[in-house]
């Protein structure tokens, strides 16, 4: 959590230690990208790491590491007592394993839908788009209130924590964006699903979870129950996952996440974690359940994880892009964008002008929650290069600022029936005074015209599209706000490499 | 009998007047009001810093405009994202010169700020005026947008707009622009950086650009007005981004006139004031003298 907030932005050119390095150890995406763009990225090799911990030891990753799996363990304090005891069914268990094969297979086929489920892209993406903007607006109103009431003790102090909070947790501005309830609510269910049962996206749901229990089938690493156990069953009734057993019973170790609740919980200290405790002197057996998928599931998982790339890939907005879906600058080509980019919402948060939001259809199904620029809510800033260093997984080419200033990711257009100086005669020029680039993209040219009040010359913006980067600050500034008289489309993106008229 | 008439009795009131008020060491007074204060200064030289200084001492030091325990605003241009050297933004020595300057002559506080057009994070680092000026001894802050208050501004053009209360709390305002280009206005100093100081939709100001800045040079009347001329952008203002348009001019002109300094940055970037529309417009409304000729222009050199 700190280390999201830490991912804001404090004016230099380069940003610090972001929150990205736990998708760097997440070997869901790896395996994900690796199936659907055949490149690895070195980045993610740092993912092995997890890999090599969970071969030797287990789930550690969800039980230690992985901060969704922190957050559910901090909701189900809040999970009533009748539904702590009762274990989660073997049904419901099996959804992962199908969920990721669906994933692992659909990835297979080049489509890249990892993220959606992915426990780490679901929380970054959450955080940024869903749960920072609402605790900043409540943060701000809250403090507003106080503000403006002005008590004369309670405002200074009040004044004091808002002015520390701003500085090192706020964001810098309220961020807007696309879909955040709509994210924020997948978010809330898959913490609220905690009252039905602990951890039940971990258990139940998460494809990660299911990807690092089947890696830890073969890892020496053993729970045994000594022969102490009174099979009271408290170990099995506190265990968060619904992995722990008595005696007799199997201990699901795809399930365990190595808490040690259970080691530290027994009555009898009869539970024992080690390598080959077999050879040790605590006598007993431990007794491993294996993951038992039934074959009609595993078939159906895998069918559909093949016809969802036909479905997603037969919409028309995959044969023609539309004009407006405007990329990131360092946005590789859009077909290998789509199979790297994981929606993990990261460049999203940075975006310094709050420009780039979620996608919902306009990159066509399998673009869901990719990012696109609205030049409504902001605008692609000359200098500024975060969202390349941000990206995990390349799908956003880190520029340095000379490539970023050559990047083209769309041109200006001028709607002439709406532009002051075209409909109504009258000089405006705002669009000219924020053009960044060095060589003015918008330049004048001298008209004389008729006007009510009689021969007028008057300047007129013209775009020199050469020079145009279709950075949007020329749509989000036009003083026409309702509909702005200067658009930019897609067209002339330097990623798409086409043959232009000019 | 005589009788006395009005006149006379002014004068025999005038010359008792006199008479009283006669021993009285007047002298002192009117040696240390001569030689007059210049009504603008133009300082050349190579350091920034120096050159700033010598205007100020030209005009009868910071002291002048400076009292003891005053909270004063420098208010810069750092309105967008360049470097300093593409003379988009005021010179960063020319303002940490000001605020040692003004803490020097017993301010009690030195704010810096603007409401910048661009991200001011990247603004307020890139223009290097942030480091500066907190180095000199400023308060830096960004713009909070809670401030921003609807006030009656009795302008022309400007009947209410949303002012930053920060610059109606402070006692002094230094305001120290950059000259250069804009497509606009023809060139920016001091009355368009003001703008700086407000809030609301500023893009739809561009309409009625002239009569609005000087509504504002009217309404928040600054003490000071120092222009860096040191580096000038000449074309493609006011952002600019090339090194192409930046001329080296080493000048800093200076004074309380806000028409005469604007005036003085148009003869500088080589324009006759009367091409500058708003000129006219604040010397009728008494702003302020634009006749260059008429006005006491005092040079100096700072080469050491």
């Amino acid at each position: 959590m700190a280390l999201f907030t830490l991912t804001a932005y404090k004016g230099t050119d380069e940003i610090a230690y972001p929150v990205r390095i736990f998708l760097r150890f997440d070997p869901l995406i790896l395996v994900t990208t690796l199936l659907s763009s055949h490149v690895v990225p070195t980045a993610l090799l740092l993912s092995l790491i997890t890999v090599f911990f969970t071969l030797v030891f287990g789930r550690v990753f969800c039980g230690w590491v992985c901060p969704l799996g922190t957050l559910n363990d901090c909701m189900g304090r809040l999970t009533p007592k009748e539904n702590r005891r009762k274990p989660l069914g073997d049904q419901l268990r099996r959804l992962k394993y199908y969920g990721l094969v669906f994933i692992l297979v659909s990835s297979l086929f080049t489509l890249q839908i990892a993220g959606l489920a992915d426990p780490i892209s679901l929380l970054i993406r959450s955080l940024a788009v869903a749960v920072e903007p609402a605790i900043n607006l409540m943060a701000h109103t809250l403090f507003d209130l106080l503000y403006r009431a002005h008590i004369p003790v309670v405002t200074d102090v009040s004044e004091a924590v808002y002015a520390f909070l701003k500085n090192y947790v706020l964001a810098f501005r309220q961020p807007f964006f696309y879909q955040g309830a709509f994210i924020g609510l997948i978010f809330s269910a898959i913490l609220l699903a905690n009252l039905f049962r602990r951890r039940f996206w971990c258990t139940a749901l998460c494809p990660l979870g299911a990807l690092l229990g089947i890696i830890t089938r073969i890892s020496p690493f053993k729970r045994v129950v000594g022969k102490g156990c009174t099979s009271c069953n408290l170990c099995v009734k506190e265990c968060r996952t619904g992995a722990a057993s008595d005696v007799k019973g199997e201990w699901k170790k795809a399930e365990c996440v190595l808490c040690g609740e259970c080691q530290e919980d027994c009555p009898e200290d009869a539970v024992r974690f080690g390598f080959f405790p077999a050879l040790g002197p605590a006598v007993g057996r431990g007794k491993v359940a294996g993951i038992d998928l039934q074959r009609r599931g595993l078939i159906t998982s895998l069918v559909s994880g093949i016809l969802i790339v036909p479905i997603v890939r037969t919409t028309p907005l995959a044969k023609r892009r539309a004009g407006r879906l405007i990329r990131p600058p360092g946005a590789l080509p859009e077909d290998e964008f789509l199979r790297r980019c994981v929606r993990c919402g990261e460049c999203m948060k940075v975006c310094l002008t709050n420009g780039l939001q979620p996608a919902l259809l306009e990159a066509g199904l399998e673009g869901v929650w990719t990012p696109r620029f609205d030049f409504h809510s902001g605008y692609c800033q000359y200098y500024c290069t975060l969202c390349g260093q941000v990206c995990p997984t390349g799908a956003l080419r880190k520029l340095s600022q000379e490539e970023k200033a050559r990047t083209k990711i769309g041109l200006a257009y001028i709607d002439k029936n709406r532009c002051i100086p075209y409909a109504q005669g009258v000089e405006c020029l705002v669009c000219e005074e924020h053009c960044p680039t060095p060589d003015k993209a918008i330049k004048f040219e001298q008209v004389e015209i008729m006007t009510p009040r009689g021969r007028q010359r008057i300047r007129r913006p013209v775009i020199d599209l050469k020079l145009c980067i279709g950075c949007g600050i020329c749509e989000y500034k036009c003083p026409l706000h309702d509909q702005p008289a200067i658009i930019c489309t897609r067209l002339g993106e330097s990623r798409a490499d086409e043959l232009l008229p000019f | 009998m005589s009788k006395l008439t009005r006149r006379e009795a002014l004068k025999l009131l005038l010359a008792g007047t006199g008479a009283a008020l006669a021993p009285w060491p007047w002298g002192n007074f009117v040696s240390a009001a001569t030689p007059p204060a210049p009504d603008v200064v133009i300082s050349k030289g190579a350091s920034p810093s120096r050159i700033t200084e010598a205007a100020i001492q030209a005009l009868g030091g910071m002291s002048r405009f400076v009292s003891r325990g005053d909270v004063v605003l420098v208010k810069p241009n750092m309105a967008w994202d360049r470097k300093p050297e593409l003379a988009a933004t005021t010179n960063p020595e020319l303002v940490a010169t000001l605020v040692r300057l003004c803490l020097a002559a017993g301010a009690k506080e030195v704010k810096v700020f603007d409401n910048a057009l661009e991200d001011p994070r990247r603004a307020y680092v890139s223009s290097g005026i942030m480091a500066a000026a907190k180095g000199a001894g400023a308060t830096v802050r960004y713009v909070d947008e809670r401030r921003f208050r609807k006030m009656d501004l009795k302008g022309e053009a400007l009947k209410t707009w949303e002012v930053y209360q920060e610059a109606m709390e402070v006692d002094k305002i230094i305001n120290c622009p950059i000259l250069k280009h804009h497509t606009t206005a023809r060139l920016t100093m001091g009355m368009k950086n003001l703008m700086g100081l407000i809030g609301g939709d500023r893009g739809r100001l561009h309409w009625h650009l002239d009569q609005a800045i000087v509504d504002l040079a009217a309404f928040f009347k600054p003490a000071l007005v120092v222009l860096d001329a040191i580096r000038i952008l000449t074309a493609n203002g006011p952002q600019g981004g090339s090194l192409k348009y930046v001329k080296q001019l080493n000048t800093v002109t200076a004074g309380v006139d806000q028409v005469a300094i604007d005036a003085m940055g148009a003869r500088l970037f080589g324009l006759r004031p009367a091409e500058m529309a708003h000129l006219p417009i604040a010397a009728k409304r008494g702003l302020g003298r634009m006749d260059l000729g008429k006005l006491r222009i005092k040079e100096v050199q700072a080469d050491s």
